[in-house]
C-alpha cells in the first residue's frame, strides 16, 4: 500500500471490494425480492402442461394404441383449470400452457397421459412443476444492503480524492 | 414464474435511459452556461437542427471512420442485449429448481444468448475496429467500396431485430393485451423467444411450431450478407488500396489477420446462407433436406459446423490481431517473431476448415473419420501455441507499462492459454465423449469468447480513444475495470470448468442441489463481468465530453521505442493540422528489439552466424557433459537411498525402440543431457530471468526438473515423494551449474587466449 493520492488500498482494492458486494448482494437481493413477490403473482406450484398434436402423439406411439399404463383421460374428465391450459396450450407456438387454479391429474400428467378431445388423442405431460421460490427473509435486505455498500466502495476512489484536495486546502489555510 | 419479457424489456428500457442520462448529463457539464444555465427557445430550436444534421450525416455516411464507429456502436448494443439474457440466465442458476423462469424460457435465453453475442457482438465489433484503424494502418484513403461498406452495415440492424423479433413482438404484445382483448392480438401472444439451442439442430428446429424461428432464420441469413460483403470489403482494400510502401511483408499484424478472418467469412458464411434457406423450406415448404427420410438431422450438423468452427476462428483471430499490434506498444519490444505469428494466422485459416467434425463426436459418423478430425483437431494447437510464444517471448524482459490496455493482454493471453488448452483435451474422443454437453465445454470456449476476445476489444478501445475522440478517458477507472473483468471471467469459468469436469450438464434449468455454491460463485463472477463491462461503457461515454484533452501528438510514447505506426503518423498529422500543435519528440530514443537484427549470442557476436552457433553448440556440449555427470551424482544417491527408481531409466530406452534396457537409457540420458538440453537452454537463455549466466542456469534447471519429476516418478508418496522431489531438484541444480560454469570457463579461456593471440601479433 502507499500513500497519497496513489494509495491502492483506496484507488483499488475499496472498489474491488464494492464490485464485490454488488455482485454478492444482487445474487442475494434478486431472488430475495422475487421471493417477497412471488405469493403475488399468483402462479407458483401450478404446472406447466405440454399438449401434443394428434400426429406427434401418433408418431409417439408408433401409431399404436397406448399401452395400459399411459392413462387414458376424457377431455371431459379435466378439472376446469385443466380444460383451460390444454386449450391454451393448443393454440400456443410451442404447446405449453400454465394451469392456474386445481390439478387433480397432476400425477397422471406427471406421468404422461393422453387426453380425448374432440375425437383426437393429444398426448398431455407435465414440462415445468413452477415450483414456490424459497428464500430466507433476511436475503433481501442484506442484498440491498450489500448492494448500497458496494456502491460505496465504487465511490471510494473519487470521494477519497476529494478529501485529499480538502486536506491540501486546510493545510494551505494554516 | 417472473415474466421474462416483461422484466427484459424494462431492464433494457431501464439501460438504456441510463446510458443516456450518463451521455446528456456529462455533455451538459462539459459546456459553459452563458445564460445562467436557463435553456433558451433558441437554444432548443439549434438543438433540434443539430439533432437532424446529425442523423443525415450518421444515417448516408460512407466515411470508414463513421463506419467503424457505427459498428462498434451496434455491436455494444448487441451485446448489452446479450449480456442481459447471459445475467437472466445466470440468475436462474442460483438455486437448483427452475423457479425464477420457466424451463423454456431458460431454454430461450441460452439461445438467444448464444446468437445474439456470436453474431451481432463479436464480429461487428472487430469489423467496426477494422473498419476504423485498417485504412490507416496500410496508408488507404478510405475502403476499397465505401457505399458497399455502408450497406453492409445497415444491412445489420434489420438482422439483429429479425432475429429478436420474439422479444419485442412479446412485448408489444403484453402492453396490446392492457387494452386490447387476447383474441384481437393473438399474434403477438403466441410469438415467442426460440428456445431450440444457438445450434439449431434438427429436427427440433424443424418440428417446433414458434414462428419466430421463421425470422430468426432469415435474420441470420441478412447477417451472414452482411458479413460477406464486409469480408469482400476488407480483401479488395488490402490487396489493392495499400499505401506506396506497404507490401505483404511489412503490412501490419492486425490487417493480416483481418485480411485471412474475411477470407474465412467468405468461405463459410455463404455456407451457413445455404443451410439456413434449406432449414427454412424443410419448415415451410416440406423439404426433407434435415428430415430422416431425406438427409438426416446429422445433414443439419456438418453443415451448421462447416460453418461453426471456422466461426470460431472468424471471431477469434481478429483479438489475436489486435494483441500482436498492442501488446508490444506496452512492454517496448517489437513483436517478436512476426513471419510466424503470420504463418500461424493462416495455418489456423486452412486448419479452422478441417476441424467441425470434433462437435460430432457423439454421433454415429465412421470412427475413422472421427480420428482423423481428432488429428487435425489437435494439430490446430501448434499455431495457436505459436502465437502464445511468440505474444510471451515479446513481453520477456521488456520495458512493461502497467496500463489498462496492457492488463487486458496479459489476462487476454492467461485465459487463452486455459480456454486453449482445455480446448486440445476436447479435441480428443474419448474426453470428448464424457464431457460433451457439460458445463467443461461451457468453461472451456467461453475462456475465449470471455477472456481473449473482449479483453483485446476493450484494450483496443483504450489504446485507439485518444486517437478517435482526442481525449483521455479515466486511466485509473480503466486499470480497475480491467481488473476486474480478467477476474470475474475467470471466477466464472474456470468454475464451470470444476463443475462441468464433475459431469455436469449444461443446457438445464435444473440441477442437483450439491452443485448450488458453485453455481452462485459462476453467478457472482458473472455479474462482476457485467458490472465491469458497465463501467468500460461509463467511462467511454463519460470522457467523450469530459476526459482531459489529448496534447501531444504521441499520447503513448511510441516515438520512444521506434513503435509510432501509421494510424498514430495520421493522428499526428491531423493534430498538427488542427490544433497547430508541434510535433511531439521524446527524450530519449531507443531502439526496440528487433529479431531480424544480428544474434549477438552468448559468445558476443564473433565471426559468422555458423562460426558463433558451431563455438557455443561445442561449449554447450562440454558443459551439458559436465552438468550431467555432476547430476548423475545426485541421481544415483537418489537410487541408493531409495527414493529413485531407476527402472524408470529403462522406459528411456523403450521410448526410443530400444527395449526396457537400464543402461541403454542411462546413456541415453546421458546424450540428452549433453546434446538437447544445453541446446535448448543456448536458444532460451537470452529470456530467462538473472543477471548472470549462472543464475539463468538455475532457473533453466529448475524449469527442467517439473518435467523429469513427472516423467521419472513412479509412485512414490509421504516421505518418499519429498525425497524424490528434493533430489530431483537438487541435482537439476547441480546440472545448471555445472553447465553454466563449465561454459564461462571455456568462453573466457577463448576470449584470453584471443586476447593473447591479438597481444603476440
Amino acid at each position: 500500500m502507499s500513500s497519497g493520492s496513489q494509495s491502492t488500498v483506496f484507488q483499488y482494492v475499496a472498489p474491488f471490494v464494492g464490485v464485490l458486494l454488488i455482485a454478492v448482494g444482487i445474487a442475494g437481493a434478486v431472488p430475495g425480492g422475487y421471493a417477497i413477490l412471488e405469493p403475488d403473482l399468483e402462479n407458483c406450484g401450478n404446472p406447466t402442461i405440454g399438449v401434443e398434436s394428434p400426429e406427434m402423439t401418433a408418431e409417439r406411439f408408433g401409431g399404436e394404441t397406448p399401452r395400459p399404463r399411459v392413462a387414458r383421460l376424457a377431455f371431459e374428465d379435466l378439472s376446469e383449470a385443466e380444460q383451460t391450459a390444454f386449450r391454451e396450450a393448443l393454440d400456443d407456438a410451442v404447446g405449453e400452457a400454465q394451469v392456474v387454479g386445481a390439478v387433480p391429474n397432476a400425477d397422471a400428467f406427471r406421468r404422461g397421459a393422453v387426453v380425448s378431445y374432440q375425437g383426437e388423442d393429444h398426448y398431455v405431460t407435465i414440462v415445468a412443476e413452477n415450483t414456490c421460490f424459497q428464500a430466507a427473509p433476511l436475503q433481501f435486505p442484506l442484498g440491498v444492503f450489500a448492494i448500497a455498500l458496494g456502491v460505496l466502495g465504487i465511490l471510494t476512489p473519487p470521494l477519497y480524492r476529494r478529501l485529499i484536495r480538502l486536506e491540501q486546502r486546510a493545510k494551505r489555510s494554516e | 414464474m417472473l415474466n421474462r419479457a416483461a422484466v427484459e424489456g424494462t431492464a433494457l428500457a431501464l439501460l438504456a435511459l441510463s446510458i443516456a442520462f450518463v451521455w446528456v448529463r456529462h455533455r451538459r457539464a462539459s459546456r459553459p452556461e452563458s445564460d445562467g444555465g436557463y435553456t433558451t427557445r433558441e437554444e432548443v430550436r439549434y438543438e433540434i437542427g443539430r439533432v437532424q444534421s446529425a442523423a443525415y450525416r450518421w444515417l448516408t455516411t460512407t466515411n470508414h471512420r463513421d463506419i467503424g464507429l457505427l459498428y462498434i456502436a451496434f455491436g455494444t448494443v448487441a451485446a448489452l442485449w446479450g449480456g442481459m439474457d447471459a445475467m437472466m440466465l445466470r440468475t436462474e442458476l442460483l438455486t437448483p429448481p427452475a423457479d425464477i423462469w420457466t424451463p423454456e424460457t431458460y431454454n430461450a435465453l441460452f439461445t438467444t444468448h448464444g446468437l445474439t453475442m456470436l453474431i451481432f457482438f463479436v464480429l461487428p465489433v472487430f469489423f467496426g475496429i477494422g473498419n476504423y484503424v485498417l485504412p490507416l494502418l496500410i496508408g488507404a484513403d478510405d475502403m476499397a467500396f465505401p457505399r458497399v461498406n455502408a450497406v453492409g452495415f445497415w444491412l445489420l440492424p434489420p438482422a439483429l431485430v429479425l432475429v429478436r423479433m420474439g422479444l419485442l413482438i412479446q412485448v408489444t404484445g403484453q402492453v396490446l393485451n392492457l387494452f386490447l382483448p387476447e383474441e384481437t392480438i393473438r399474434f403477438f401472444l403466441t410469438v415467442r423467444e426460440v428456445s431450440v439451442g444457438w445450434t439449431l439442430y434438427a429436427p427440433l428446429s424443424v418440428q417446433q411450431p414458434n414462428p419466430q424461428i421463421d425470422l430468426l432464420l432469415l435474420g441470420l441469413h441478412l447477417s451472414g450478407i452482411a458479413t460477406t460483403v464486409g469480408a469482400i470489403n476488407f480483401i479488395a482494400t488490402v490487396a489493392y488500396e495499400r499505401a506506396e510502401g506497404v507490401t505483404w511483408g511489412n503490412l501490419d499484424i492486425f490487417s493480416w489477420n483481418m485480411l485471412v478472418t474475411s477470407g474465412l467469412a467468405l468461405f463459410a458464411f455463404p455456407l451457413l446462407g445455404s443451410a439456413l434457406v434449406m432449414l427454412l423450406l424443410d419448415r415451410n415448404l416440406g423439404t426433407t433436406f434435415f428430415a430422416t427420410q431425406g438427409g438426416g438431422p446429422i445433414l443439419w450438423q456438418h453443415l451448421f459446423w462447416f460453418w461453426g468452427h471456422p466461426e470460431v476462428y472468424i471471431l477469434f483471430l481478429p483479438a489475436t490481431g489486435l494483441m500482436s499490434t498492442i501488446l508490444p506498444k506496452f512492454v517496448g519490444r517489437k513483436l517478436f517473431g512476426y513471419q510466424f505469428i503470420v504463418y500461424s494466422t493462416l495455418g489456423l485459416g486452412v486448419l479452422s476448415f478441417g476441424v467441425w467434425a470434433h462437435h460430432m463426436f457423439t454421433t454415429s459418423a465412421d470412427p475413422r473419420i472421427k480420428l482423423s478430425f481428432m488429428a487435425v483437431s489437435i494439430a490446430i494447437a501448434v499455431p495457436s501455441a505459436i502465437k502464445i510464444f511468440n505474444w510471451i517471448t515479446t513481453m520477456w524482459d521488456g520495458d512493461i507499462r502497467i496500463t489498462a490496455p496492457f492488463i487486458l493482454c496479459a489476462g487476454g493471453i492467461s485465459t487463452f492459454i486455459v480456454g486453449g488448452v482445455t480446448g486440445v483435451f476436447l479435441a480428443v474422443i474419448p474426453i470428448d465423449v464424457l464431457y460433451h454437453g457439460t458445463y467443461y465445454v461451457v468453461g472451456h470456449f467461453h475462456l475465449i469468447v470471455v477472456g481473449i476476445i473482449p479483453f483485446l476489444m476493450i484494450a483496443a478501445s483504450y489504446y485507439w480513444y485518444p486517437l478517435i475522440t482526442g481525449r483521455w478517458y479515466d486511466t485509473r477507472l480503466a486499470k480497475f475495470q480491467s481488473l476486474l473483468i480478467v477476474f470475474g471471467s475467470f471466477v466464472t469459468f474456470m468454475t464451470l470448468l470444476v463443475i462441468g469436469g464433475l459431469g455436469l450438464p449444461r443446457r438445464q434449468a435444473i440441477y442437483p442441489a450439491e452443485y448450488q455454491l458453485a453455481q452462485q460463485i459462476a453467478t457472482v463472477g458473472a455479474y462482476i463481468v457485467g458490472l465491469s463491462a458497465l463501467l468500460w461503457l461509463y467511462n467511454m461515454l463519460a470522457s467523450y465530453w469530459q476526459g482531459a484533452p489529448v496534447s501531444t501528438t504521441d499520447p503513448w510514447g511510441l516515438k520512444r521505442t521506434g513503435q509510432f505506426t501509421r494510424e498514430w503518423q495520421w493522428f499526428e498529422k491531423r493534430m498538427i493540422e488542427r490544433y497547430d500543435m508541434e510535433p511531439s519528440e521524446p527524450e530519449t530514443r531507443r531502439r526496440s528489439y528487433a529479431p531480424e537484427g544480428e544474434p549477438t549470442g552468448l559468445a558476443g557476436g564473433v565471426g559468422t552466424v555458423a562460426q558463433t552457433v558451431s563455438r557455443n553448440a561445442w561449449m554447450a556440449a562440454v558443459g551439458g557433459f559436465v552438468g550431467t555427470v555432476l547430476m548423475s551424482g545426485g541421481l544415483v544417491t537418489a537410487i541408493l537411498i531409495g527414493v529413485l527408481d531407476p527402472a524408470s531409466f529403462g522406459e528411456i530406452s523403450e521410448l526410443v525402440g530400444l527395449g526396457a534396457n537400464q543402461t541403454v537409457g542411462a546413456v541415453l540420458f546421458l546424450v540428452g543431457g549433453t546434446v538437447t538440453w544445453p541446446l535448448i537452454f543456448l536458444a532460451f537463455s537470452e529470456y530467462l530471468p538473472g543477471r548472470l549466466l549462472f543464475e539463468t542456469g538455475l532457473v533453466f534447471a529448475t524449469i527442467i526438473s517439473s518435467g523429469f519429476a513427472i516423467a521419472f516418478y513412479t509412485g512414490q508418496s509421504g516421505l518418499a515423494l519429498v525425497g524424490y522431489l528434493t533430489f530431483v531438484l537438487v541435482s537439476h541444480w547441480a546440472y545448471g551449474l555445472g553447465l553454466t560454469v563449465t561454459f564461462q570457463f571455456l568462453k573466457s579461456d577463448e576470449a584470453l587466449r584471443s586476447d593473447g593471440g591479438a597481444f603476440g601479433r
